[in-house]
């Protein structure tokens, strides 16, 4: 290539860089906002809701100066991507979170409270559960569109040939009723229950289990969040674990199932899970599905609720604008319906439940009685993460065949020694 | 031409800059991180704000007892991998180490786990693990029972779970150390083999007197390269166990990882990170006089 040559190629990459590089964004005006918006990648069909929500709010706000531009990340890795940008000091100007984890963030004081972009009259129209899960200290740090639920979904016709009478609406079997009823299926040789002893989900565990702890009067953590010594290994909690391992060492549920779905495809007469297999189990058996909440250990009924919520960051230079973008999410019409439409979830506000005709009627009813009635949020603690991995390990060696009291106890004292260097240094 | 030594040296400072430059960037900047941040309680989200604390992170690790449990676990999972991959992987290449074409399929085969992601293999063999339960369970068991012995529960079992981690690690691996064996091997004198054989040495003499002291750098590299790679066990235990049961497959690296991302305590994970490195120089100290001895 001759020195003509060269200097004229150079003169073309540049002159492209420039005009690709540096042409203005068409239809924004030049003090138009744009908002960086994080976002887990869940299923496909809650992608598309997302990504419709965000269309729809560029469209309205377009001569308003805000757009948004939402980014997904893996939800397996979407909280390390979180934590990371908040190590180099680059959190986008809203993201969701995983509820449990809204505490960690919030102390660490990486979250803007939210009280002053919403009215009383909005806030309360959100569930209790969810103004729970946010609120950090007295403080509201985060609000999410949808809500979760755990419930019993039982097959009706198999329980008419057993004679096996499920419980009057709005109430839960005891722990001993179950098990009776476990009895029972089990001599048809079908699985009672299927309990999704998935070992690599942490999450799991603490979500569906800690209700059976609750429900008896037990906890995870203090309320303060400073002690798990007498807590976690309570003489409550280890009742309650030994009850729950005779599930396994009676056969009553497998330790490793390999079917994801054993309800769905006929194996078993039971399936403890969460709202997300309603429409699934629902497709599958029409009116022979049942659905009651879970057994209750003690006198309370006990559910488990929470999930994805939405925050501003305390770092953003535009948190007034932030706030247009979170009050359109979360609107009932604009960001829950949709977003409900796509995930099957429950919906966070109040209002939004006319929208969804379903929630009125059984089996689906349950769960709107569930959240308004019973939900609870997993324990609000920065270190929520070492406790949920040190609860979920002592469940899956319980499961194992440990010993009970003496596996809450390392859990405790492992979970402990992390609380009291937290507690020395703070 | 020969070049001037001042030119020579600038010619070689230009060459190297780029490669110092990442390496100082990627390697040398984040470990020297690390070693500020072991002497600060500091947290992830939150790196600006940092409190000295002295040797206190070091302490606190030192005196976790799932911290000495990954250590005690990584260090045996290598005490297992290491002498057993590799003469697995030495008696594979002897095996394999044929002019015939038709026997290269074989190399292909024994390579083939090496190619595929460890978190589908981990979850591949988890499956083949499956322990008896009902009228289900995995490959291996049913192997096992056809033998006549009694299922497992291999990833259950806290005495089990280690050595079941270690045989899924020794197969993924030893196509790649057996790669290196071939190598070694191809070049070793065909006709020093061909005239010890004409003399009448059997193939143990061959092995003894010809192939292993030819073969010695091979050895070593691979010993030094299987101890450094078994030293990084991470994902399988992640994926297949969790760390459990009862915290005996738990690693260093997941339990670094776990400081790092659920602690979000940076000061304890560089900590762990700097115990971690200097356990290593003693292993490494005696592959580099082994390396030496072999040269």
């Amino acid at each position: 290539m001759t020195k003509g040559n060269e200097i004229r190629s150079w003169c073309w990459i540049v002159g492209l860089l420039l005009f690709f590089g540096c042409s203005p964004r068409p239809e924004t005006s030049p003090e138009t906002v744009t908002l960086r918006v994080w976002c887990h990648q869940g299923q496909e069909s809650e992608n598309q809701a997302m990504r419709q929500i965000a269309k729809a709010f560029n469209t309205t706000h377009k001569h308003k100066g805000i757009q948004v531009d939402v980014d997904f990340f893996p939800d397996y890795q979407y909280t390390e991507k979180v934590s990371i940008a908040a190590a180099g000091g680059d959190l986008p100007d809203v993201f969701d979170l995983d509820g449990p984890t809204v505490a960690q963030f919030a102390k660490a004081g990486l979250l803007s409270p939210l009280t002053p972009y919403f009215s009383a009259e909005v806030l309360e129209d959100f569930a209790p559960t969810i103004l729970e899960q946010g609120t950090i200290d007295q403080t509201l740090y985060a609000l999410g569109a949808f809500d979760s639920a755990m419930v019993l979904y039982y097959r009706k016709d198999i329980f008419e040939e057993l004679n096996i009478s499920p419980p009057p609406e709005g109430t839960a079997w005891s722990w001993e009723t179950f098990l009776r009823a476990c009895t029972q299926i089990a001599i048809t040789e079908m699985t009672p229950v299927s309990l999704h002893m998935d070992i690599t989900a942490d999450e799991w565990f603490t979500y569906a289990f800690s209700p059976l702890i609750w429900s008896a009067g037990g906890n995870l953590i203090s309320e303060d969040g400073r002690e798990t010594i007498d807590v976690l290994n309570s003489p409550t909690n280890v009742r309650v674990l030994t009850q729950w391992r005779t599930l396994f060492d009676q056969n009553f549920a497998r330790r490793s199932p390999i079917n994801p779905d054993p309800f769905g495809s006929g194996e078993s007469v039971m399936d403890w899970t969460g709202h997300w297999m309603a429409q699934s189990h629902f497709d599958t058996y029409g009116e022979r599905l049942g659905v009651m909440p879970l057994p209750r250990t003690g006198p309370e009924i006990a559910a488990a609720s929470g999930s994805w919520c939405w925050a501003i960051s305390s770092h953003t230079d535009h948190p007034e604008k932030a706030a247009v973008w979170l009050n359109w999410v979360l609107d009932p019409r604009q960001g829950v319906t949709p977003m409900v439409e796509a995930n099957g979830a429950l919906p966070a506000r109040k209002t939004a439940y006319q929208f969804f005709p379903k929630f009125d009627h059984s089996p689906f009813s349950t769960f709107r009685m569930l959240q308004q009635n019973h939900g609870r949020s997993r324990p609000r603690t920065p270190h929520y993460p070492v406790l949920t991995r040190a609860f979920a390990a002592a469940l899956r060696d319980i499961v194992g065949g440990a010993e009970v009291q003496e596996r809450l106890d390392q859990a405790a004292t492992e979970v402990q020694r992390v609380l009291d260097r937290s507690g020395r240094t703070q | 031409m020969r070049s001037r030594p001042g030119q020579r040296f600038f010619h070689a400072w230009v060459l190297l800059t780029p490669a110092l430059v990442l390496l100082s960037l990627f390697v040398a900047w984040p470990l020297l991180r690390a070693l500020s941040w072991s002497f600060q309680q500091v947290s992830i989200l939150n790196p600006q704000e940092v409190e000295p604390v002295g040797w206190s992170n070091y302490a606190w690790m030192i005196s976790d007892p799932r911290f000495r449990q990954a250590y005690a676990n990584t260090a045996l999972f290598a005490l297992m991998v290491v002498p057993l991959q590799t003469l697995l992987s030495f008696f594979i290449a002897l095996w394999v180490d044929r002019p015939n074409p038709a026997w290269r399929w074989l190399r292909h085969a024994f390579f083939l786990p090496v190619i595929i992601s460890m978190p589908v293999l981990a979850v591949l063999w988890t499956m083949l693990y499956q322990p008896m339960e009902g009228d289900q369970m995995g490959l291996i068991n049913r192997l096992v029972t056809t033998l006549g012995f009694p299922a497992q529960d291999w990833l259950g079992n806290p005495d089990l779970a280690l050595p079941a981690i270690a045989i899924l690690s020794i197969w993924q691996g030893v196509g790649f150390q057996m790669m290196i064996f071939l190598a070694g091997l191809q070049n070793l004198g065909a006709d020093q083999l061909e005239a010890a054989r004409i003399d009448g040495a059997g193939p143990g003499k061959r092995l003894w007197h010809i192939i292993l002291p030819g073969m010695k750098p091979s050895i070593v590299f691979v010993v030094v390269t299987t101890t450094l790679l078994s030293f990084r066990l991470f994902v399988q235990p992640y994926i297949m166990t969790r760390g459990g049961p009862e915290n005996r497959t738990v690693s260093i690296i997941q339990l670094i990882y776990e400081t790092t991302f659920l602690n979000r305590d940076l000061g304890l994970a560089g900590a762990g990170t700097v115990i971690f490195l200097l356990s290593l120089v003693i292993p490494l100290a005696i592959l580099r006089l082994m390396r030496r001895a072999a040269t």
